[in-house]
């Protein structure tokens, strides 16, 4: 695999990493067609894929097993989908439930009837179930009550469900956990990273969500005994709620981190350096400014900040939409792209997603790059001056944090017994800081600065006086190769919001419709748009910004 | 013998050496070396021992940073003495779990190590690691001295998953 490094043309420089790797930009990020869900659907659709129902012993309220088959870069694999009655005062989506109304596992091969049987005693246990290295992905999902209930009653009285409630929910069901490499027993990555189609980040898992999302559309239609109309089921997509555990993640796996960023910023640069654009392609860009426009029409939220944001965000697009009617001009992605820096961080991330939209050809192949297959190869400083240089010159903004303020270090992240739930706590107030996780970088990188001494030694020799400094001595030299490794934030000050780093990961992921619940925790749509199980044909794969037309 | 995948033991040798005591940076390196050494067939017996004493994790950590801060600077190889079998076989795993190209050759109590710092390591790593009860009861208990007993308190006030509220 070549390093999105090598790979990078020389065009005009990338966005640097203090302006990129900030919290309140990753608060404002959306899926591009770089994301997970997309690039796996693409190939999806390259592949003409069909999705095969081999098992199907359901009853009359939807509760029984299913496998679904798919063929995909040359293997098979096959989702197990359990469906449970799931009592009411069981449904929750935090990592401590016990129940869920279906669990998965996305199998490598087609199973047996023993190995269903194997799942089945395993999947229903989550967490607490053992399983093998022919089980890729686990996961599992709860109902949208509201959602189900409309769409099942509905297809019953030979009707369709509400459009207007598939706009505002979005999903019949919503995943609240899906785990992949080797959690729990399950194959680790490396053990398929190199096949085609799931060489990149998450794309099992994302494999595994589509093919969810294509199981609650046919159990729905089961229960409901109708069929939807197709531009609704297309509308349906998958739910998640996600919490704080993919916060630390961003944190524990900077070369990964770095390798979304880079090939994001690095597609960037190459849309920007575009010289002409043809009527067809100016075409193209105007409806999708016309669609970004409808999308945020139909986002709302239930959280009235949230839904300001957005309201602000849909007002501050209508006022800019007039400048795709210059798109005529020379270099006009890049003079697009310079009148955006006068807007608000949220309309720059939405124009940076939607001016990669048209130029696949240009920036797909970026998505190869994406994962970290080596792990960190970085070279030692040469002394303690080097590590000292190196701090100024790449972190130059801890140096802005007082590290003895409470506010500046209120929060502590920590992982519960409770199922190892991560959570975060107050320092002054819950007990637990003493095991916190150490997703203090800035603060560690700070010490470590005050720590060096004022002539030249051995690092190794530093090491041996202060072994507590090597975590921020490693990320000191991860940085200087790998320059979006790292949140050039405060994760532990009292104003950090884990939810910003939520958004970042999920656009990734290929998020929509998020929906935060609190600085903690929010909602997402997956798949919402994505052609349907027997759409999967390269024509279909425009599902940018999904509307209800 | 149970058998786990590589993260799984990976992750747990991180948890139980950070639950020994050992700072996070070689608690990290410790959990790579962990699940190398295990793969390999290294026996349990210095694992457990190391995780007695975090101090000779840190030691070793040390080594091995001296070793590459040696490679950093074209030294090849690099010359390592180690009396103790034990330590001398973690050494050698902890050389072959770097991310980076690693030849290792051991002639007695001497290890001698040439390192590629830009080039990534080429050993494979199979789909099933073996763990002993023993040492996986020491690093489960280790492990859990890392995790925050659950209460109401962290449960539902501002902690978790926040304020729920299903449709």
């Amino acid at each position: 695999m070549p390093a999105v490094k090598d790979m990078v043309p020389d065009i005009a420089p990338l966005r640097p990493p203090e302006e990129v790797m900030r919290l309140s930009r990753f608060g404002a990020m959306m899926p591009t067609r770089l994301s997970f869900l997309r690039a796996v659907v693409r190939r999806l659709c390259a592949e003409r894929s069909k999705i095969t129902r081999t098992v199907w012993t359901m009853d009359a309220l939807g509760h029984g097993t299913a496998v679904y088959s798919v063929d995909f870069g040359g293997h098979t694999y096959s989702l197990v989908a359990l469906s449970h009655d799931l009592p009411e005062d069981q449904r929750s989506d935090r990592v401590i439930a016990t129940a869920w109304d279906a669990v998965f596992v996305l199998y490598d091969g087609v199973p047996s009837s023993s190995e269903v049987a194997r799942i089945a005693r395993n999947a229903p246990l989550q967490e607490a179930g053992r399983f093998s290295p022919r089980d890729l992905v686990l996961s599992r999902a709860n109902k949208s009550v509201r959602m189900w209930d409309a769409t099942a009653r509905a297809l019953q009285a030979g009707t369709q469900p509400d459009a207007a409630m598939i706009r505002d929910i979005g999903y019949l069901m919503r995943t609240t956990a899906v785990y992949g490499n080797g959690k729990f027993g399950i194959a680790d990555r490396y053990l398929i990273a190199d096949r085609k189609g799931l060489g990149g980040p998450f794309a099992a898992e994302m494999l595994t969500v589509y093919l969810i999302r294509h199981f609650t559309l046919d159990l729905v239609q089961h229960v409901g005994q109708g069929r939807l109309d197709p531009q609704l089921a297309r509308h349906l997509g998958i739910g998640n709620a996600t919490g704080l555990g993919m916060a630390p993640f961003l944190v524990n796996h900077p070369v990964l981190l770095n390798n979304w960023m880079m090939a994001r910023e690095t597609a960037l640069a190459r849309v920007r350096q575009i010289e002409t654009l043809s009527e067809d392609q100016q075409a193209h860009l105007k409806a999708l400014a016309k669609r970004a426009a409808q999308h945020l029409s139909e986002w709302h939220v239930p959280a009235s900040d949230h839904d300001e944001a957005l309201r602000r965000l849909e007002r501050e697009w209508t006022g800019f939409a007039h400048h795709f009617d210059a798109l005529d001009a020379p270099r006009p992605m890049d003079a697009l792209w310079a009148v955006a820096q006068n807007a608000s961080v949220a309309l720059q991330e939405l124009l940076l997603s939607l001016i990669l939209e048209p130029f696949g050809d240009l920036i797909d192949g970026l998505a190869d790059c994406m994962g970290d297959p080596f792990g960190p190869l970085t070279s030692p400083f040469g002394g303690t001056q080097a590590l000292r240089h190196a701090i100024e010159t790449n972190w130059p903004w801890v140096f802005g944090i007082d590290y003895t303020d409470a506010e500046a270090c209120r929060r502590f992240w920590y992982v519960s017994a409770a199922k190892l739930e991560p959570r975060l706590g107050d320092r002054y107030l819950d007990v637990g800081a003493e095991l916190e996780t150490p997703l203090d970088i800035g603060r560690r990188v700070k010490a470590l600065y005050e720590n060096l001494p004022t002539t030249d030694a051995p690092v190794s020799a530093f090491l041996e006086a202060h072994p507590g400094h090597a975590l921020a001595i490693s990320r000191v030299a991860l940085t200087a190769r790998y320059p979006y490794a790292d949140i050039r934030d405060n994760l532990i000050a009292s104003t950090c919001r884990p939810i910003d780093m939520l958004r970042c990961k999920l656009s990734f992921f290929g998020a929509t419709k998020f929906d935060p619940k609190s600085d903690l925790w929010t909602r997402i749509t997956l798949a919402q748009g994505a052609p349907l199980g027997d759409e999967l044909m390269p024509e279909n794969d425009d599902w940018w910004m999904p509307v209800l037309t | 013998m149970t058998t786990h995948s590589w993260t799984e033991v990976q992750a747990l040798g991180i948890k139980a050496a950070s639950g020994a005591g050992v700072p996070p940076a070689q608690a990290l390196a410790f959990g790579a070396m962990l699940v190398r050494h295990l793969a390999d067939g290294g026996a349990e017996g210095p694992l457990a021992a190391a995780l007695e004493t975090p101090q000779t994790i840190i030691s070793l950590a040390l080594r091995i940073e001296r070793v590459v801060e040696a490679a950093s600077l074209g030294v090849t190889p690099i010359s390592v003495i180690e009396d103790n079998p034990g330590q001398r076989a973690m050494l050698i795993s902890w050389l072959f779990a770097l991310p980076c190209h690693a030849d290792v050759r051991i002639q007695g109590n001497a290890i001698e190590a040439s390192l590629m710092l830009t080039a990534p390591s080429q050993r494979s790593r199979p789909d099933r690691v073996p763990l002993g009860p023993t040492l996986e009861t020491q690093l489960q208990t280790l492990a859990a001295k890392t995790y925050v007993p659950d209460s109401d308190a962290s449960r539902n006030a501002g902690a978790g998953a926040g304020q729920m509220e299903l449709d």
